[in-house]
């Protein structure tokens, strides 16, 4: 049962007219939402579909986990939602307001302060240090000071209050890839967009970060999480888990 | 928001300086490439204008109109007669006589200018006098009979050791003594380094020329803005006279430097053309490293406008350096070491190059031509490959 709630609040602005609406479902708030999201790739001769026909509505505060094997489209579907890649054909809308009509300025600001980006890979600068690999998405901000003590902070909750000067060469796979997670709460982003977060962590350090995640999502922060590790999904309590197999997604029973 | 924009502008400055620092020894050689490319072309220039305007300077004095006899397309010795033909063109101050030759010292291997001069006939002859070091311009044959006036190189490649009476051949190799009387000042050696100025009458026995002949004529005119219009009538009168205003002497001696100058162009250029390649090279070929770098900004909200800004400010600061950096080390070597790279290919007509102290000058056309031709070029092939990698899906760049 979907409300299309008109008048809401435009957030960036654009030199042409631009949907921008809040959809409420059954009285929640949807923050994403896929419509008929189609991506396909030229390999070889013929186009081949990564996502095809996607519709998901997210609501804020939900914690999506999507499984799937190798290539069935899942990192595609990120980063279809994130605005890094253009759809073929369908549209999304982040917080109301569909991602490819608006500029490239507005999609950069969406980014920077709504979402918050965790990789398939370690996605560190090498040649900056933690502290400045992790205030990246804040380096226009007004309060250097302060971005540095929540750096500190969130750096503490990953477990690494004592490598901030270190550089990414100086950190095994595990920490960069907690380094990447801690810079992507830095900004206080309402989404959190991960590609296999836990794949270079131990058993520890996973049970750590996924507790962070849950911290974080019972703040309001929505997470939607792509995984090929079916047990994620079990141990975040109420996570809404869908199944992604040749680009096409689908909801998993139970 | 002003502040805003002010506390961004400066936040990306701090981000290309940092990444400057980061790549330090890429950014260092790059700098020192574009310096030397910069020194090179500013040194050139500095030269040509300083060659040129001291040309100029000397050159005002030279006489308004100088007529020499042609005949086959080829220069010969003019007979005195002929002033006398002009004498019926209003606006002729004075025709006086002159004798320029040049003679082959086989025993030093060098080529002396010879000048054969009424010095008390020029209208302004008296003024040569400021062109001496020391001494006086040899008067008429028969109070200085012998005396000369000599450029600095003469000395030194004679090596006279005090001495100030030498000897040089006339045609038939009888031996003609000569006495030096003065010494023209090291300012004006472009023009008097190899020079040796005498009386026409001297100079007439030196080349054996035969009396009433000489090698040029010097017209003297009353008012400067009617040289084109006696000049003119001079031609129509004396056809077979070659007529040489002064301003197409200046031009020649331009377009010498201009040549010169081309030739070592042509040459500098091939060096900024590889430097250029190189940048573009470099730039263009953006390291996979550097596109996931571009991407990863992209990806944490970093508009294409920044990162084209930090490119852009990283690529200003290294050229603006280089600038600095080349144009200083330009200014010092041609005035603290004479232009000693290319003073080969720049000054001297024969085996004795001047010795004279350079004056730069550079002006802001000049300034902006070598930033045209380096700085531009660099800015684009740093700007552009960013621009191109920054505006691709950042996904593309990442890839899992």
């Amino acid at each position: 049962m979907q409300q299309i709630v008109p008048g809401a609040v435009l957030l960036f602005s654009a030199p042409w007219p631009m949907t921008c609406y809040r959809i409420e479902t059954m009285g929640k708030y949807v923050i994403i939402e896929c419509k008929e999201l189609t991506k396909a790739y030229p390999v070889e001769a013929t186009m081949v579909h990564a996502v095809n026909t996607v519709n998901l509505p997210v609501n804020k505060g939900d914690f999506l986990v999507i499984l799937g094997h190798s290539g069935s489209g899942k990192t595609t579907l990120l980063s279809l939602i994130g605005g890094l890649t253009s759809p073929d054909s369908g549209q999304v809308f982040i917080d109301g307001v569909e991602n490819w009509r608006q500029s490239d300025q507005a999609l950069s600001t969406m980014r920077n302060s709504k979402i918050g980006f965790i990789f398939q890979f370690a996605s560190l600068i090498p040649t900056l240090s933690v502290m400045e690999n992790i205030l990246l998405p804040l380096s226009f901000c007004q309060n250097p000071a302060g971005s540095r003590v929540l750096a500190l902070d969130i750096l503490a909750q990953v477990g690494l209050a004592d490598k901030a000067n270190a550089f990414p060469s100086q950190l095994s796979g595990g920490q960069q890839r907690r380094v990447a997670i801690a810079r992507s709460f830095i900004n206080c982003p309402d989404i959190i967009l991960a590609d296999e977060p836990t794949g270079d962590l131990d058993e520890e350090t996973e049970k750590d970060i996924l507790a962070l995640f849950r911290r974080y999502n019972e703040q309001g922060t929505t997470f939607v999480v792509v995984t090929h590790n079916s047990d994620l999904a079990a141990t975040q309590k109420g996570a809404r888990v869908f199944s992604m197999r040749q680009a096409v997604l689908t909801p998993q029973a139970g | 928001m002003a502040r805003h924009n002010l506390e961004k502008q400066l936040s990306i400055l701090d981000f290309a300086l940092s990444s400057l620092w980061r790549h330090r020894m890429k950014s260092l050689s790059v700098l020192l490439v574009f310096a030397a490319v910069i020194f090179l072309l500013a040194s050139f220039q500095m030269v040509t204008q300083a060659l040129s305007d001291k040309a100029k300077q000397v050159l005002a004095h030279t006489p308004e109109i100088t007529l020499q006899k042609m005949s086959a397309g080829r220069q010969e010795s003019i007979p005195l007669a002929y002033g006398e033909q002009l004498a019926g063109i209003f606006g002729i101050r004075r025709v006086v006589p002159r004798i320029w030759g040049y003679y082959f010292d086989e025993v030093r291997l060098a080529n002396y200018t010879v000048m054969g001069l009424e010095v008390n006939e020029m209208p302004e002859g008296g003024r040569l006098g400021a062109t001496l070091a020391k001494g006086v311009m040899p008067g008429p044959a028969d109070e200085a009979q012998g005396r000369v006036v000599v450029g600095q190189s003469i000395k030194k490649t004679m090596d006279l050791a005090g001495r100030t009476t030498f000897s040089l051949f006339r045609p038939d190799l009888s031996l003609k003594p000569f006495e030096i009387s003065g010494e023209f000042s090291p300012d004006t050696d472009i023009l008097t380094n190899d020079l040796i100025v005498m009386n026409v009458a001297d100079a007439r026995d030196l080349f054996g020329i035969p009396a009433g002949l000489v090698t040029d004529l010097c017209v003297y005119v009353a008012n400067p803005k009617e040289i084109e219009t006696i000049a003119k009538k001079i031609s129509e009168a004396l056809p077979s006279v070659r007529v040489l205003t002064r301003s197409q002497i200046q031009k020649t001696y331009q377009v010498v430097f201009g040549w010169r100058s081309g030739f070592g162009s042509i040459c500098l250029l091939a060096a900024l053309a590889a430097f250029v390649i190189l940048a573009w090279d470099k730039a263009s070929g953006l390291s996979p490293e550097e596109r996931r770098e571009i991407a990863i900004l992209k990806v944490l909200g970093w508009e294409t406008s920044d990162i084209l800004a930090v490119r852009s400010r990283e690529s200003v600061i290294v050229s603006g350096l280089a600038c600095i950096v080349g144009m200083t080390a330009a200014y010092i070597h041609v005035v603290y070491f004479d232009a000693a790279l290319f003073r080969p290919v720049l000054m001297g007509w024969s085996v004795l190059r001047p010795d004279l102290h350079l004056l730069p000058r550079l002006a802001a056309g000049d300034i902006l031509l070598i930033l045209a031709f380096t700085v531009i070029p660099y800015l684009a092939a740093t700007v552009i490959p960013a621009w191109r990698s920054a505006t691709v899906p950042a996904d593309s760049a990442l890839g899992g």
